[in-house]
């Protein structure tokens, strides 16, 4: 398939969901609103277990939109251009690679992959496809593109330390994750918070700076879910991290009881430069709101961040699609973050640093 | 009946620590004592009725005297402490305590093993914001604390230039050690765990030929799985600016405070500390007072102190290999005990 000659005789770029078990709902509802996209349905695959079809037709049926029990229909470049993989993180590699294989331009929900077999297996599809492969992701951030412009404009001078603090809350897990086994149960999740979450920090320290990570260490702990605990995964993890040219970062994510936001996620940066240092809040700037039953409640401008920033991500990848452009994030920044993960969980391991496989 | 104390050392802590003394009630500053008379003088004319001195001994000999302040460098901290304790008095002493940890223990067995107080000064539990941090630990108000996130940045070269002793780190124990124990401090106190494995990473901002980086970054292991980062840099552009951001999770919420959310004085004729760490010192001393007329419980124990050191030590000894560093204390908080 043609992305440019797609755009020509389709008005609208159709979108299929190759499973549905995870985040579908969230991307279809925002994706359902672009005037120039069409939904065309939700597939799970036939031989997948019964609860993973019930879930994946109840995210059909919450849109609005079809549901099939075969991939076939939607693994079809006469049906739709794009699919996005909302699957466990287990499968996202192997269902990306056959949509690639089928001429399909392919969006994978984070994480990208669970190990390093899934991201060779991801270059071997991408190496022969026509269509593109992109990975969710929160680049878009007003927030983290306003760090971008003030980092580029070169006033706060060559940054030297960047930390990033992502916390998603433990009281909005009811409904922020479908199933608690899709992100504590490593047959399904692949791991715990680690490789759920810090893709987001390293993605954004790759784009602020410019540079790739060298060296990881990271220590990680099941702090606060007994669900975590349970299933043998961290929910909290610290990391330190050297860049190239001697630049350092610091990450601190997981999933704590109350995250320091406004919505399900919180989401901070902080950079010191040779000649300056800023900040920034996806939750903010923020207004203040007080009530006449003496409470008080922030107002983020811009609306959640979480929903906002997602919704700016998406429309850029149709836009990029419908315009025959190769989507900004892609395999390559993807598997340079996986690097840094799968050093993490190797130096939690061995308690000792690690060096990043794919470093420079 | 106020107790009288000393004043060991003439730099400009000691002066930080007059200020404070001179404004509690309960306490008299007999002595101001300093290698150098003119520049002990210089201090002790800021307390109405303090003697200068060079004469340790004399000071130590006063029964009058009950307890002494130790404001001098790290490297003298062991042997005046464990002079003091020897001539009965308690004693307050600046941070880091000692240099290392046999110095530590012979300074605590000098003081505590003979029923005296030593208290170190660990300003930053005495701070506005991080008091009412710890008030709210202590109630209970977010379970249990797990995780603690700290970026500290200040804009601020101490002084002395190239002489200054901050730069050897043999005199200042290294930079986790020198300008890290509040950090690392505060983590062990409100986490209220032991340490168990360190790493520390650093960066120079302004002198990269610096023997001592400026800035470091730590992350901590405690014995429960608890986890801390500590950043701590001196990169901040403009003199005295300072940014301070402080999370801590719980089992069942969160407390966070950052000084941008502080009242402030932008004026080209002064710039005052922020709001949330103002009168710090004097809380420490007026604790202090209380302490050795036995008003009180020590806020800082000595054995969580210790803790801090060994964790600064071995930060140091992970910026000069490039590894983590594990650690083997034992266990300084009672399950439950909280603050």
């Amino acid at each position: 398939m043609n992305a440019e000659s797609a755009t020509v005789r389709k008005p609208k770029l159709r979108i299929g969901f190759l499973s549905g078990i995870r985040h579908a709902v969230p991307y279809a509802e925002i994706l359902a609103e672009m005037a120039d996209v069409e939904l065309v349905g939700v597939a799970e695959d036939s031989v997948s277990p019964a609860w993973m079809k019930g879930d994946s037709a109840k995210a059909a049926a919450a849109v609005g939109i079809a549901y099939f029990d075969s991939l076939v229909p939607l693994l079809d470049a006469n049906t739709v251009d794009a699919v996005v993989v909302c699957s466990e993180p287990t499968r996202h590699a192997e269902l990306a690679a056959r949509a690639l294989a089928a001429g399909l331009h392919v969006l994978v929900d984070k994480p990208i992959g669970v190990n390093r077999a899934d991201i060779a297996q991801l270059a071997k599809a991408e190496a022969t496809a026509v269509g593109t492969l992109s990975v969710i992701n929160r680049l878009q951030s007003p927030a983290v593109q306003r760090l971008r412009r003030w980092v580029d404009a070169g006033t706060m001078g060559l940054p030297l330390h960047v930390d990033v603090e992502w916390f998603a809350s433990g009281a909005h897990f009811a409904t922020s994750v479908e199933r608690p086994e899709l992100v504590v149960d490593p047959s399904l999740s692949g791991g715990g918070e680690l490789l759920n979450f810090l893709l987001y920090p390293v993605d954004y320290i790759r784009f602020l700076t410019g540079l790739e990570v060298v060296e990881v260490h990271c220590e990680a702990s099941t702090l606060f879910s007994q669900l975590h605990e349970e299933n043998g995964v961290e929910d909290c993890a610290i990391v330190s991290l050297l860049l190239e040219n001697a630049v350092t970062a610091t990450v601190t994510v997981g999933r704590v009881p109350a995250a320091p936001g406004l919505g399900p996620v919180s989401s901070s940066i902080r950079i010191l430069g040779s000649h300056g240092n800023a900040s920034s809040d996806d939750d903010k700037p923020q207004v203040s709101r007080y009530d006449t039953a003496g409470g008080i409640s922030a107002l983020p401008v811009g609306g959640p961040s979480s929903v906002a920033i997602l919704r700016i991500m998406l429309k850029q990848y149709v836009q990029e699609l419908q315009s025959g452009r190769t989507p900004t994030y892609g395999l390559h920044d993807a598997a340079a973050s996986f690097a840094v993960i799968e050093a993490a969980y190797d130096s939690v391991k061995s308690g000792q640093p690690v060096r990043v496989s794919t470093a420079r | 009946m106020g107790s009288k104390v000393a004043i060991i050392g003439s730099g400009n802590i000691a002066r930080d620590h007059l200020v404070a003394l001179r404004s509690i009630p309960d306490v008299e500053v007999a002595y101001v004592y300093g290698s150098n008379l003119e520049r002990a003088a210089s201090l002790a004319a800021l307390y109405p009725g303090a003697i200068a001195t060079t004469d340790i001994d004399k000071v130590l000999r006063d029964p009058a005297i009950s307890a002494v302040d130790i404001t001098n460098a790290t490297p003298d901290h062991a042997r005046f402490t464990i002079a003091a304790g020897q001539a009965r008095k308690h004693v307050h002493v600046e941070k880091p305590a000692a240099l290392n940890l046999p110095d530590l223990d012979a300074m605590i067995a000098a003081t505590e093993g003979r029923e005296l107080s030593l208290m170190v000064g660990q300003t930053v539990r005495f701070q506005p914001s991080i008091a009412t941090i710890a008030a709210s630990l202590q109630g209970g108000e977010i379970g249990t604390p797990r995780l603690t996130h700290v970026s500290w940045y200040t804009g601020y070269v101490w002084p002395g230039g190239w002489r200054g002793w901050q730069l050897d780190a043999a005199k200042s124990g290294g930079h986790p050690v020198h300008n890290g124990s509040h950090c690392i401090d505060l983590a062990i106190w409100l986490l209220q765990r032991t340490p168990v494995r360190v790493f520390a990473r650093s960066f120079p901002s302004y002198a990269a030929q610096m023997p001592v980086h400026d800035s470091f970054q730590l992350t901590v292991k405690f014995d429960d799985g608890s986890l801390a980062l500590l950043e701590i840099s001196y990169s901040l552009r403009k003199h005295a600016d300072m940014l301070r951001r402080i999370v801590v999770a719980g089992s069942e919420g969160t407390l966070a405070h950052t000084t941008e959310d502080d009242p402030g004085l932008t004026s080209d004729g002064a710039r005052p500390a922020p709001s949330s760490i103002e009168g710090a010192m004097t809380a420490q001393l007026s604790h202090w007072v209380d302490l050795i007329q036995g008003r009180a419980a020590p806020i800082v124990k000595t054995a969580e102190v210790r803790a801090t050191l060994a964790t600064g030590l071995a930060a140091q000894q992970s910026l000069e290999t490039g590894r983590a560093i594990e650690l083997s204390l034992p266990s300084i908080h009672a399950k439950g005990a909280m603050l």
